[in-house]
């Protein structure tokens, strides 16, 4: 990808172009004299790209999830093959109001690196963290060399997408490899398996039923109704399905072109069946479970969709969880 | 058949999700209901933590349907609701309320309620959990109570349990809590008896275990040689507007606020470390501090100690205010205080000698509660001789509400050549640094009653201690021939000169809100 595909408009967006060494002094002046705005940031929150084309939208991005948790915002686009190397930054204020009067702002520092390798990307990120605040990395692009052993034993929290991934099975291996390194000391959310929460807390509710509990062991399929390009949503659904039930369902995945990303999922067997619908546009999720004559309908919310609003749940959970490690090597598996 | 587990619940939650279970609420058609109760379990279901298979009663006098019910309590919901009406949300969380006519000491009617109870969990196909709210008037207490358990709703259908929520006031004296509390315990065990106080609901309230016994660096300093004093407000600036004064006038800010929110803070703060956070853990240590209140016995010790006071005609914000015997339904010879400030000593170790001055008042400036609390000088200051150092004091402040948040005074050299030093503060928000809004305190308590963690609300034990120290006030003011004097003040300012008196005494003076 080079240079020219940046687009002049998205670069308009990302604030007040500072020289790097300024940045620091460039923030301070944006403070100064202006008593209507409270800075807050709790987490460092930083998001690596090497797609110029996501620029916008994670710009965007950032002033939503900044709404919600105050941070210290870094966007990082990478452009590795550019030429010639050159390092370009912005600085900007993230505001929304509080009380009417005065506005609560997070710092978003944007960077665009281009022809540059990973020392570089690692030295401008921790040389402009907040410093004592967790860091929180997004990391938009695969997982490559850029992608080392001392750039993640910084982090706290990571946060990828697997239903991005190009080759999921190689990147899942990567991850892997990461997690497993001695140095390693975070938490990774994957935002795949973030989109299959709903899903999971209205199968949950589903076989609450008593009569539909008692069936469990008779259930055979499971049934993923999924928006194309989600495919490792519907597999990790599945595999916590088959881990929580300690057996090997048959699976049958359905793929369609529009709509959400995981939109109905049936589970069946003999004489119970537990089915959890989204329909397009819908906030709620239609539950309903039949088990003989007996069936128990309810409605209940629907998760977030976008990125905005699934990174901005993550990082209101702060409690880390060992579950979705152990289920990569069975998702690895099914990706063979 | 042994009972299963649902394999899917695992894994999902932070915190213990409630199993399937019907809430009964009794006094239904009142303001709590509408207000409070209702937009807090639909703001639950908004959020998906609702237990599936959720069915709620509402249990009054007046006739109605259940469709007339969920009609009027929509129209609560949508001015009440913290997240908004939605209507489709709405449309399907209205089928779980239902409505049931009776009288409160009709046993006819509780065995029509079981019946009905007994047919949702038919419909369930099992058996789900019973919690019985009783937001009535306290005086409906007793025949509710004695009628669920004659009709045997007291006991959970097979190994489902069922619990009942008092609301506040939990008695208006020792005597009668400790009538209300028999009542209670002949029909539900303690560990399924819920004493709601609201207050402990509050994000912040609940933050003050966290403060101290997260973070280091306070725990060390939390007692009598390094704190001075600490200070409890609750300013209200409201008077007896919408009809209050009839209640309020029969119980007065002792009994309102101080038997049960102000002494539910003190407690959390003075407290020490519960060996866990177990519900018990916590409410052992809790109970702990108000035994060890030092009592107040007799008109001269209240008098001392205890500033009571009724506002005189004022104004609040730029508007007039009558006088507290000018209110509505507010007898015109009252002795009912709608002010009053104490000063009170906790004989423990860690807190000999550190006064806890509370106050809480109606028509005051402003609507706020808080704790303060005041760390001591340092033993020499050689910087400055300002008089803007006069209460230079280190001062933790945990803002209850509005505006949460906590905020710890310190102090700075001010920029230049000279040693000047200056306070500053810095001030955590809770809605500056966390956008999303908190869940309100019904919301949380009412989860954590389905759910079975008793934490957040009061034991029988802490009650009644309570209600024993503020008998001994009430009885020096009421009962005794040289009753302590009832100050005034006019309504708009901070209470009465003799509640400055009472810290300028000790060489203190309350924090300015």
């Amino acid at each position: 990808m080079s240079a020219s595909t940046l687009n002049d408009s998205d670069l308009g967006r990302l604030g007040l172009e500072t020289p790097i060494s300024r940045i620091d002094r460039a923030l301070k002046q944006l403070w100064e004299g202006d008593e209507a705005k409270t800075r807050a940031s709790l987490i460092n929150l930083a998001i690596y790209t090497e797609d110029s084309s996501l620029l916008a939208s994670d710009n965007d991005l950032l002033d939503h999830v900044a709404a919600e948790h105050a941070c210290r915002a870094l966007l990082i686009l990478a452009l590795p093959e550019s030429q010639p190397p050159r390092a370009r930054a912005w600085i900007q204020a993230l505001c929304r109001p509080y009380q009417g009067k005065q506005a609560v702002c997070s710092e978003q520092i944007s960077f665009v690196l281009e022809g540059g390798d990973a020392a570089q990307v690692q030295n401008i990120v921790f040389a402009h963290l907040d410093s004592d605040l967790p860091l929180v990395v997004w990391w938009q692009a695969d997982l490559t060399q850029h992608f080392e052993e001392r750039f993640y034993s910084r982090i706290d929290t990571l946060i990828i997408d697997s239903s991005r991934w190009s080759d999921p099975a190689k990147q899942f291996d990567a991850l892997r490899e990461a997690m497993s390194a001695e140095t390693a000391d975070f938490d990774v959310r994957d935002l795949a398996w973030t989109r299959s929460h709903f899903m999971r807390t209205a199968l949950a509710s589903c076989f609450q039923d008593a009569a539909a509990l008692q069936k469990l062991a008779a259930l055979k399929t499971i049934r993923i109704t999924h928006l194309k390009g989600r495919r490792t949503t519907a597999l990790l659904l599945a595999v916590w399905i088959n881990q929580r039930l300690k057996t090997s369902l048959q699976l049958e995945l359905i793929e369609k072109d529009s709509g959400p990303a995981l939109q109905s999922l049936v589970l069946e067997g003999d004489g119970v069946r537990g089915e959890v619908r989204r329909d397009c546009d819908s906030s709620f999720i239609n539950v309903c479970t039949s088990c003989g004559q007996h069936e128990h309908k309810d409605l209940l919310p629907a998760d977030v969709d976008s990125d905005a609003e699934l990174v901005s749940e993550q990082l209101s959970r702060f409690h880390g969880s060992t579950l979705y490690s152990s289920m990569l090597p069975f998702v690895r598996s099914m990706l063979k | 058949m042994p009972e299963l587990e649902n394999p899917f619940q695992e894994t999902l939650l932070s915190r213990h999700r409630a199993e399937p279970c019907t809430v009964v609420i009794f006094g239904a058609t009142g303001d709590l209901t509408h207000r409070k109760l209702i937009p807090a379990i639909y703001n639950i279901a908004a959020c998906g933590d609702l237990p599936p298979q959720f069915k709620v009663v509402g249990f009054a006098r007046r006739d109605k349907t259940d469709e007339g019910f969920r009609t009027e309590l929509e129209e609560g919901n949508r001015k009440n609701s913290r997240q908004g009406h939605n209507d489709e949300l709405w449309g399907s969380f209205a089928q779980c309320i239902h409505y049931h006519r009776s009288e409160f000491e009709d046993l006819e009617g509780y065995k029509a309620l079981g019946c009905l109870l007994d047919q949702f969990d038919v419909e369930r196909g099992a058996p789900a959990n019973r919690l019985f709210y009783l937001a009535a008037a306290p005086e409906a207490f007793k025949p509710i109570l004695e009628m669920i358990r004659a009709a045997g709703l007291n006991k959970g259908v097979g190994d489902k349990w069922a619990r009942v929520v008092c609301e506040k006031p939990f008695g208006k004296d020792l005597a009668t809590a400790r009538g209300l509390n028999a009542v209670v315990a002949d029909t539900f065990a303690e560990k399924d008896t819920y004493r709601i106080d609201h207050y402990l609901g509050k994000e912040t309230a609940q933050n003050i275990m966290v403060l101290r016994f997260a973070n280091s660096i306070f725990e060390p300093n939390w007692n009598s040689r390094y704190i001075d004093h600490v200070q409890i407000t609750c300013a209200e600036n409201l008077g007896m507007e919408g009809g209050r004064g009839g209640y309020y006038d029969t119980a007065g800010a002792l009994r309102d606020m101080v038997q049960n929110h102000l002494f539910q803070l003190l407690t959390l703060v003075a407290m020490e470390p519960p060996t866990d956070l177990s519900a018990d853990s916590v409410r052992d240590e809790k109970v702990k501090v108000i035994r060890a209140l030092r009592p107040l016995v007799g008109p001269e010790a209240v008098g001392k100690n205890v500033i009571r006071a009724q506002y005189t005609a004022g104004s609040v914000d730029g508007v007039s205010r009558v006088g507290y015997r000018q209110e509505d339904r507010v007898n015109p010879e009252s002795k009912t205080e709608p002010f009053v400030a104490l000063r009170l000593m906790i004989d423990t170790w860690r807190w000999q000698g550190v006064p806890f001055y509370i106050r809480v008042g109606k028509q005051l400036p402003k609507k706020a509660t808080e704790i303060s609390v005041h760390f001591k000088k340092p033993p020499q200051v050689p910087f400055a001789t300002s008089t803007m150092l006069r209460n230079s004091e280190n001062t933790l402040v945990i803002r209850i509400q509005p505006d949460e948040g906590i905020a710890l005074r310190i102090l700075c050299k001010q920029p230049g050549q000279a040693q000047n030093v200056q306070q500053v503060k810095m001030d955590f928000r809770y809605s500056s640094s966390f956008g999303k809004a908190s869940p309100e305190a019904y919301e949380r308590l009412l989860l954590d009653a389905m759910a079975g963690d008793a934490t957040l609300f009061a034991r029988r034990d802490e009650v009644e201690n309570a209600w024993k120290f503020i008998d001994e006030i009430e009885h020096a003011w009421h009962k005794s021939d040289n009753p302590p004097t009832m100050h005034e003040y006019p309504a708009g300012s901070w209470g009465p000169k003799e509640a400055d008196d009472l810290l300028r005494a000790d060489g203190r003076e309350w924090r300015l809100l």
